[in-house]
């Protein structure tokens, strides 16, 4: 009898939550706050934490915004329960760092009538195609994979000038497609072919078939004396594997400087990576033995949220054929100390690149994609 | 006699020896080299350190049918709050891996006090107030480092010269080794807790008392695991301290496979000293691992160390049958 | 003479007791679910967006919990049910985008969860390894083999997927409730009212005993394992209803929440007769509605910290006081 209870409460409260979806939303008044909602898959890295910062302590003092950040992302289900949280709580936007499954982030905003940008990475071209004309798809501004390629790629061709004979490779966290992209690029800019192809395509795709880089199948005048992928048990000795053979370079496509800064300047061996501009990286610039970062700057996620602003005012930016902004971002490169700082100091804290003067240029009603365009290829 | 003792050394060095030739085979066969350099024997030394000391933290109370989560959660945040006290007095300097080193033993210690008194205060199964511990620490563990990594308190001079010679991780290896030998097989303590391993009642009946006992066992797996937690410092240059929702609980998983050939290996001679060589076989193998990682992925490697465990339990479970169907008839 | 509870009774107040940590997890259930009202409520959010959402969080763990429950009533436990949801549903989206049939992708997505359970429990019992242990060892060659399976064939895109129109159908939650209900009546029934739950409850309680009256442990174990796997296949749908794609970290923490739903709906992690089936119901609802009154109330990023802290400590209360009538005088095992 106390079982059957048990059960009959348990389902009278599953058939209360039945009972409460159909509710109606309030209008949200047009003076109040704008509220956006972040989403985030990483929550400990330099260049999240800075973008956040940027986000938080820069922004948000200087426009009526509030932005709330999720807990660490791990799955496309969190994406999606987290953005109807958001909802629920009648934000007004969503700006995604998280990439499990951004067609269902995009679908689950158009369902709750919630604007959504991507703030790191992109979309890939079949999905941009099928959203870019979502009317709550505000847009992505941020390096696309092809910018991931070249990044890779201007990295390779540095190191090839630069004459080196023989490198040591990181891939980071390979299969994630940013990482691919990376060090497909990076193996055709040192003047490599990969499985016997140098185009983009056929190296992504061969390194996705291969969940990493098969150094056999890498073929040409620079030497690769070790590749290694991931962080697990066996990482340093893989690394110290490369670095017994002392390589002119060990080449990273992202997280060396987290993992193994302390190790390479140890060594003596030079090393680049493609990360973030942070003061630890300005160390490893001027003391150690980092000889080449690419990274982004906290304050390149400024234009998205200005787009987001004019979404929620009521401007959503679109080209001529009506499609939803789509802006390549390139890395900045720093490959001394005084460029480095340059860069570093000149996006910092109270006077970031995109600061509230340059932001203001972008945000109104009468500014239009070309707007975007230009301001984003002036930085 | 001269017999036992061959048999003894044999029994011990089987399993040791087994393994290094099939590795040193496949090394040979791929061309490869299982410890190319100096820099590679510091790191062999080091995960072999980290091995059996989390393979004696596991089995101290997995043997008395206490299973504990709660041992990366303790490492971590042994770490986290040592790296930062350290930082604070002596800011990188002189000094600093030993002092680090001290400190994680004490707040291990500490951690593992907190997690036997839960228990014996509790009095619910170990297990469930493991799991109530390792949410609690990686809670605490996120709240101090705000989810980040640790990295400037743990990258000195002091812990790069630890991490760059292998005689300190092996001096480590033979402290703990004999002090665990010390207090488990020649204390009244050792002799205690053995006798609750194989009979609770009738020990306890007999006069044992088991809550100290049992708080002695977490403090001691507690102070384990902060050398553990130094050490996987020394071997990575940070701590991860954003693990939340059992993040923490994998470097458990990696002490079973030892922990059960330790225990076949301690048949023949000693269980501490079974786990010393099954680390040695642990390492040596990620050695291996590390020295194919362009043709085993980590994906592979995690396979062929789950068929590893499953294949030597099947031996291990099926060790009389496979005696007897073996064995020729008379 | 020492006085223990069972020499001197207080019948009475022992029943009241126990009554009364019986309904525990029922009243914390239902304390939880007026406080997560009244949070919402107060603050001015939408609560029937919020219902939702609970109950599509807790409804995957609900359900293979709910199967879980017939291995755990042996005193068994499994922590490779993740890696199988994971593997079931990556297979059955490979399955769907062969075929373009959902009756096959559901037939692949079923099998394979039950496959995997039945593997676990027959290596288990034929060459009888510890049963915990051979779960540790599926748990890494599943995710293992999954994650590789996703990351060749998701590409750029990070993870694999099948079209959302394919799993709109499950989408409202009326289906949802009816699929968690039948299948939590089945497991009711079976449990209940039939003598393999009897007898699994049995061989849990006192597994000497149980062999000695001819009761097959290997093969109650086998039912166990193959229910759960029923439960598991359940979940991996319910997982690609709610998002038509699979990463190499979905349903990456259902393995070890299974354990605290279960113990948190009141049932001894140790199994035997006092298993209770609605355990893993209540219990699973319990600790997501907790973990959302925390996040609803510590509002930072360190309070995603002190939220975990804060759902521990009421999690060992709970267990603390549903166990109050349990204690023995040496230390449980």
């Amino acid at each position: 009898m106390k079982k059957t209870l048990t059960v009959i409460v348990v389902l009278a409260l599953m058939l209360t939550v039945l009972a409460g979806c159909g509710g109606s939303k309030g209008q949200k008044g047009v003076d109040t706050p704008i509220k956006i909602g972040v989403l985030v898959a990483d929550v400990s890295g330099e260049e999240a934490l800075g973008f956040r910062a940027y986000y938080e302590n820069y922004i948000a003092k200087n426009y009526n915004v509030t932005f709330t950040y999720t807990e660490q992302l791990a799955d496309a289900a969190a994406e999606k329960s987290a953005i109807e949280k958001f909802a629920a709580q009648g934000y007004d936007a969503i700006l995604s760092f998280s990439s499990s499954d951004r067609a269902t982030q995009l679908d689950t905003c158009a369902k709750n009538k919630l604007y959504y940008a991507v703030a790191s990475g992109m979309l890939d071209d079949a999905q941009y195609e099928q959203y870019k004309q979502n009317e709550y798809f505000v847009g992505q501004i941020g390096p696309s994979m092809v910018g991931e390629y070249e990044a890779g790629l201007a990295m390779g061709e540095y190191y090839a000038k630069a004459g080196v004979k023989t490198v040591g490779i990181y891939g980071a966290f390979i299969p994630n497609p940013m990482h691919v992209y990376r060090a497909a690029g990076l193996i055709v800019g040192l003047g490599l072919t990969y499985g016997g192809a140098s185009d983009m395509d056929a190296v992504v795709g061969q390194i996705f078939g291969d969940q990493g880089v098969d150094v056999s199948k890498i073929a040409g005048g620079v030497q690769v004396v070790g590749y290694l992928q991931g962080f697990g048990d066996t990482t340093f000795d893989e690394l110290f594997a490369i670095v017994g053979q002392t390589p002119d370079a060990f080449l990273s496509v992202g997280m060396a400087t987290t993992f193994f800064a302390d190790a390479l300047n140890g060594a003596g061996i030079q090393y680049a990576d493609i990360d973030s501009f942070t003061s630890g990286n300005a160390t490893n610039m001027s003391e150690g033995k980092l000889t080449y970062l690419a990274g982004k700057y906290s304050s390149s996620v400024g234009p998205i949220f200005a787009a987001v602003v004019n979404a929620v005012n009521g401007n959503l930016i679109r080209d001529d054929e009506g499609n939803a902004l789509s802006l390549n971002q390139s890395y900045m490169v720093a490959t001394d100390s005084d460029t480095f700082n340059e860069i570093f100091n000149g996006d910092k804290g109270d006077s970031p690149i995109y600061n509230k003067e340059v932001l203001d240029t972008v945000i109104g009603k009468d500014v239009t994609y070309s707007d975007f365009a230009a301001l984003v290829a002036s930085h | 006699m001269k017999n036992t003792a061959v048999k003894k050394i044999a029994g011990t060095l089987a399993i040791p020896v087994l393994f290094a030739a099939v590795l040193l085979i496949l090394c040979a066969a791929g061309g490869k080299s299982m410890i190319g350099n100096r820099i590679s024997l510091n790191y062999f030394v080091l995960y072999a350190a980290v091995v059996m000391i989390t393979t004696m933290a596991l089995s101290i109370n997995l043997n008395s049918g206490r299973f504990d989560f709660s041992l990366g959660a303790m490492a971590v945040l042994a770490s986290v709050l040592s790296s930062k006290l350290t930082y604070a007095v002596l800011g990188g300097g002189t000094g600093s891996a030993l002092a680090m080193l001290a400190l994680n033993i004490v707040f291990g210690a500490l951690l593992g006090l907190f997690s036997g008194a839960l228990y014996v205060t509790l009095r619910i199964p170990p297990i469930i107030t493991s799991l109530g511990v390792t949410l609690i620490l990686e809670g605490v563990t996120f709240s101090v480092t705000g989810g980040k990594y640790v990295m400037d308190e743990v990258r000195n001079a002091s812990m790069t010269a630890f991490a760059g010679n292998w005689y300190w991780p092996l001096l480590i290896i033979v402290a703990v080794l004999a002090l665990m030998v010390y207090l488990f097989d020649h204390t009244r303590f050792g002799y205690n807790y053995k006798a609750l391993m194989s009979g609770q009642n009738v020990s306890v009946n007999t006069g044992i008392r088991e809550v100290p006992n049992a708080v002695v066992c977490y403090v001691i797996c507690g102070a384990l695991m902060g050398i553990v937690g130094f050490l996987n410092v020394a071997r990575s240059s940070n701590i991860n301290g954003g693990s939340l929702n059992f993040g923490s609980i994998s470097i458990m998983f990696t002490a079973f496979l030892p922990m059960f050939i330790g225990g076949y290996i301690g048949r023949f001679s000693n269980d501490k000293l079974g786990y010393l060589m099954a680390a040695i076989c642990m390492s040596m193998l990620n050695s291996t691992f590390a020295a194919f990682s362009n043709e085993v992925s980590a994906s592979t490697q995690s396979i062929i160390n789950a068929v590893l465990l499953v294949l030597f339990l099947i031996y291990l479970n099926n060790e009389g049958l496979l005696k007897k169907i073996l064995s020729p008839r008379k | 003479m020492e006085k223990t509870k069972s020499e001197n009774p207080d019948v009475r107040k022992y029943k009241l007791r126990q009554t009364l940590i019986d309904i525990l997890p029922l009243a914390a259930l239902a304390v939880l679910f007026a406080a997560f009202c009244g949070i919402v409520a107060g603050k001015g959010y939408r609560l029937d967006m919020y219902l939702n959402i609970i109950f599509n969080e807790g409804v995957v763990l609900a359900v293979v919990a709910t199967g879980a429950i017939f291995i755990y009533s042996l005193g068994s436990f499994d922590i490779s049910l993740g890696a199988s949801t994971l593997f079931s549903a990556t297979l059955g989206v490979m399955a769907y985008n062969a075929t373009g049939s959902l009756p096959v992708m559901l037939l692949v997505i079923f099998g394979v969860a039950v496959g995997c359970s039945l593997l676990s429990s027959v290596l288990a019992s034929v060459f009888h390894i510890p049963v915990f242990v051979t779960t540790v060892a599926m748990m890494s060659v599943l995710s293992a083999i999954a994650s590789q399976i996703i990351s060749v064939n998701g590409g750029a895109l990070g993870g694999i997927s099948i079209p959302a129109e394919v799993v709109a159908p499950f989408e409202p939650p009326v289906v949802k409730i009816v699929f968690l209900a039948v299948f939590c009546a089945a497991c009711f029934f079976i449990f209940d009212f039939t003598k393999v739950g009897r007898r699994q409850k049995f061989l849990g309680g006192n597994p000497v005993c149980a062999k000695l009256t001819g009761i097959s442990l290997n093969k109650y174990a086998i039912i166990a394992f193959v229910i759960a796997g029923v439960g598991v296949g359940l979940g991996a749908f319910l997982t690609l209803v709610y998002t038509p794609s699979v990463t190499a970290s979905t349903a990456g923490s259902i393995g070890m929440n299974i354990l605290v739903a279960i113990v948190f709906g009141g049932m001894p992690i140790s199994g035997g007769p006092r298993s209770r089936i609605y355990s893993a119901l209540i219990g699973g609802f319990s600790y997501i509605l907790l973990n959302n009154i925390l996040k609803l109330i510590i509002d930072s990023n360190t309070g995603y910290g002190i939220s975990q802290i804060v759902s521990a400590v009421f999690f060992l209360a709970v267990v603390y006081v549903t166990g109050l009538n349990y204690r023995t005088r040496n230390l449980p095992r």
